[in-house]
């Protein structure tokens, strides 16, 4: 175990020591890729104002006048005018790396040669050399960039970044002339840039890079000129020493695709700081490493001593849960088997009670229809069939319930109405033929559809109304009402008459209870029961709302349609 | 090119025929010009005008102008011409005078124009100008050469004003066929001008009261 630990850990130094030196490198290259990008916008936005400025250009007759009807000296005089703002911001913006003005301009003709401005005042002055750098092979038909060496007459050479837009005529679309404009170099990294590494463009063999000493340049563009040479692509890297130490180096071509010779942006970052980290993480490691074996060796022991004593004690118990488990799985299957019996019967029990009160009803009508029975015996046959019709109700909510047990209830959710179901049970309230009629009071919106199947729906509603006749004073008052809120259907069934009591009220839900208040009101007690299950197999549910002396409300909630529902047939 | 400008300036050729030579025998030279066909056309106005490309300028439906060179006198008296602005174009866009005339660029639109050329022939810069502006800006054209008269406003408008050294020019038609009239007898020079970058050229020895035919290829 021990040794399994030191092999990880060592194995793992190795590998976090060379990722250090993999992550700097790439962390250089990020730096070095955002610089780069950010100078890119800048030089792209630069090129779009000048193409605008190119475009003016080729509109102009007197441009056009000066290159076709030989009158190349009216040539830089017709421009100025227009150059000049571009020429204005350069020199009043000094030497500054990163400016965007423009130090000078040249015109090239129908050939891609130099046109020599007969008077340099306003266009920058450029020796011969230095302009002939300008000149391309042909006329670009698109912006090139290019790099220029400028004598300055100091020790240090300076480069500055071109840039040549062509004239396109907008009569016919040929290139008729370019325009050269010099911008001063890009400025990435150097003395004062926080970035920590040091920037030079690489130009023709030459190397221009700034505070890098004279001598450890010039073998430096040697080493990057073959690095150029080899490289397959338009970038890349190598480390090297100069002055005892050691240094990254990373080389991308500034002007990819141009027609002016290549010019590379190179940037240098010494190691030294790096690797000195790089050291000292090492040790850091090693440290907390062995720190980290000693602590985990003395732990494990510990542990381990630890560990063994409840692992034996588990030992012991598996045999006394096994035969635990054993006795609580017998009881479950003898639970889900009694349970399927009890479905099994009621179905069964509700079958076999339907035919025999059909077949009782039917004799019993048959009586009322003949003419022997005397008065008192009519009404009473008259109300043995009512009877009947009112175990029929019972045998089929028992059926109801059974199949609800067993989980075969299934509903077919569809779009009902429920204020049409509302006022049809309400309407229906009002033709039962009572000794002492009630006040039935409504408050039914006109279109509240919910998700659910009719008939069920119709039966809570019925159970709930039945209730509320039942345990109704004479004379008293029954209230409807409907509303929606949120995606719930509330309806609300409110009665007078004696309150529930308060013991009573957690258990008017339960199968087969009947309240202290109702054993002289018929009925068999499954209706709330019923009408609760129902309500909730709907989504939705069903619950006493308040009962006191004044006043019982029931509040049945149902899910609002949406749209899209099918249609309740 | 108009009719109306082409009356004009055989009218006005003739007349310079008739002032300047004697009243004697006069030769004829008369003979076709093959002239190169149309490879582009104007961008703007699509029924005439000085095409530019490639760093040359053609005039759109080709024509070519034909003039005798020799030793001519120059004009004596002070002779007139006139290359209008109209409907943003020039009218003659191709002008053959004497060295010596006065052309006249009256504006007949309702825009201002500003009629300028660099050409080393002549430069000029007339400033802007409506067509109500008097007097009617105009410039003497005293050495030969081609002269490109453009507008300053509109970059497509283009004409060209051949000066020349004689007297006896004259424009071709549409098929290339053209008439010298009253030219004297000698040797002399005949010289076809196409586009800005080609002059056809055919020595001639010209006799009193002959016709010469000559064609051109």
């Amino acid at each position: 175990m021990m040794l399994v630990v030191s092999v990880v850990a060592v194995s793992t130094l190795i590998f976090t020591q060379r990722s250090l030196a993999e992550r700097e490198r790439l962390n250089f290259l990020r730096e070095f890729q955002v610089e780069l990008s950010a100078l890119h916008d800048l030089q792209e936005f630069r090129d779009a104002a000048l193409a605008e400025r190119c475009r003016i250009l080729s509109r102009k007759p007197r441009i056009h006048a000066a290159l076709e009807d030989g009158a190349l000296d009216l040539l830089y005089p017709s421009a100025r005018d227009e150059l000049h703002s571009i020429m204005e911001v350069g020199e009043a913006a000094g030497r500054e790396p990163g400016a965007t003005g423009a130090l000078f301009y040249r015109f090239l003709d129908a050939k891609g040669r130099v046109i020599t401005p007969h008077d340099p005042r306003g266009v920058g002055t450029l020796s011969a050399e230095e302009e002939s750098q300008l000149g391309l092979s042909a006329l670009p038909d698109r912006p090139q960039t290019g790099y220029v060496v400028r004598d300055r007459g100091t020790p240090r050479e300076a480069v500055d970044e071109v840039i040549a837009m062509p004239i396109i005529s907008s009569e016919n679309g040929e290139t008729i002339s370019a325009i050269v404009l010099g911008f001063h170099p890009p400025a990435l990294g150097g003395p004062g840039s926080d970035s920590g590494f040091l920037g030079g463009i690489w130009l023709g063999g030459r190397l221009d890079m700034g505070e890098f000493p004279r001598a450890a340049r010039e073998d430096l563009a040697g080493q990057l000129t073959r690095a150029i040479g080899a490289s397959d692509g338009d970038r890349g890297g190598f480390e090297f020493r100069a002055t005892g130490m050691p240094f990254l180096l990373f080389f991308k071509r500034l002007n990819p695709g141009s027609a002016y010779p290549p010019a590379f942006e190179v940037s240098v970052r010494p190691l030294a700081e790096a690797l000195s980290r790089q050291r000292l993480l090492i040790w850091e490691f090693v440290g907390a490493g062995s720190l980290a074996l000693a602590g985990a060796f003395f732990a494990s022991q510990f542990l381990s001593r630890r560990l063994s004593l409840p692992v034996e004690k588990l030992a012991v118990d598996s045999v006394e849960n096994r035969e635990h488990w054993q006795r609580a799985e017998a009881a479950l299957e003898s639970t889900s088997q009694e349970l399927q019996r009890s479905a099994r019967f009621s179905a069964d029990a509700s079958h076999q009670l339907k035919t025999p009160v059909t077949v009782l009803r039917a004799g019993l009508e048959e009586l009322l229809a003949g003419e022997d029975l005397g008065t008192e015996a009519r009404e009473e046959v008259s109300r043995l069939v009512h009877q009947t019709f009112r175990l029929a109700s019972v045998i089929e909510d028992l059926l109801l319930l059974s199949r609800m047990d067993a989980g075969r209830l299934k509903i077919q959710f569809t779009r009902l109405d429920l204020s049409l179901l509302l006022e049809r049970l309400r309407d229906d309230l009002t033709t039962v033929a009572d000794p002492h009629p009630l006040q039935v009071e409504s408050d039914i919106p006109p279109s509240l559809w919910v998700t659910g199947e009719n008939r069920f729906a119709e039966l809570i509603v019925q159970n709930l109304l039945e209730n509320a006749r039942k345990y109704n004073r004479q004379g008293g008052r029954i209230r409807i009402a409907a509303r929606s809120e949120g995606e719930w259907a509330v309806v609300t069934v409110g009665n007078t008459g004696p309150a529930i009591p308060r013991e009573s009220q957690a258990h008017i839900f339960e199968r087969f209870h009947r309240g202290a208040v109702g054993e002289n009101v018929p009925g068999h007690g499954i209706g709330l029961n019923l009408a609760r299950e129902l309500a909730r197999l709907h989504g939705g549910d069903l619950r006493l709302a308040r009962s006191d002396a004044e006043w019982t409300e029931f509040e049945l909630r149902l899910r609002l349609a949406g749209e899209g529902a099918p249609q309740s047939p | 090119m108009k009719p109306i400008a082409f009356r004009g300036l055989v009218l006005f050729t003739a007349a310079l025929a008739i002032c300047a030579e004697p009243a004697r025998a006069q030769a004829l030279i008369e003979g076709r010009v093959e002239l190169p066909k149309a490879l582009h056309t104007p961008v703007m106005n699509k029924r005439y005008g000085i095409v530019s490309y490639g760093g040359v300028l053609t005039p759109y439906p080709p024509v070519a102008v034909v003039y005798l060179e020799g030793a001519f006198p120059p004009a004596a008296a002070p002779a007139t011409a006139r290359m209008v602005q109209k409907d943003l174009n020039f009218s003659p866009i191709l002008l053959p005078v004497q060295a010596g005339t006065r052309v006249e660029f009256p504006n007949l639109d309702d825009t201002y124009h500003n009629i300028f050329s660099y050409s080393p022939a002549k430069r000029f810069d007339l400033g802007r100008y409506r067509s109500d502006e008097r007097p009617i800006p105009s410039v003497l054209f005293d050495t030969a050469g081609m002269v490109t008269v453009r507008c300053d406003i509109h970059e497509h408008m283009r004409a060209i004003i051949l000066v020349l050294d004689t007297p006896h020019f004259v424009l071709s038609d549409v098929d290339g066929r053209y008439r010298l009239e009253g030219l004297p007898s000698g040797r002399f020079v005949l010289k076809v001008w196409l586009d800005s970058r080609t002059t056809l050229s055919r020595p001639v020895d010209l006799e009193a009261a002959s016709t010469l035919h000559a064609d051109f290829p």
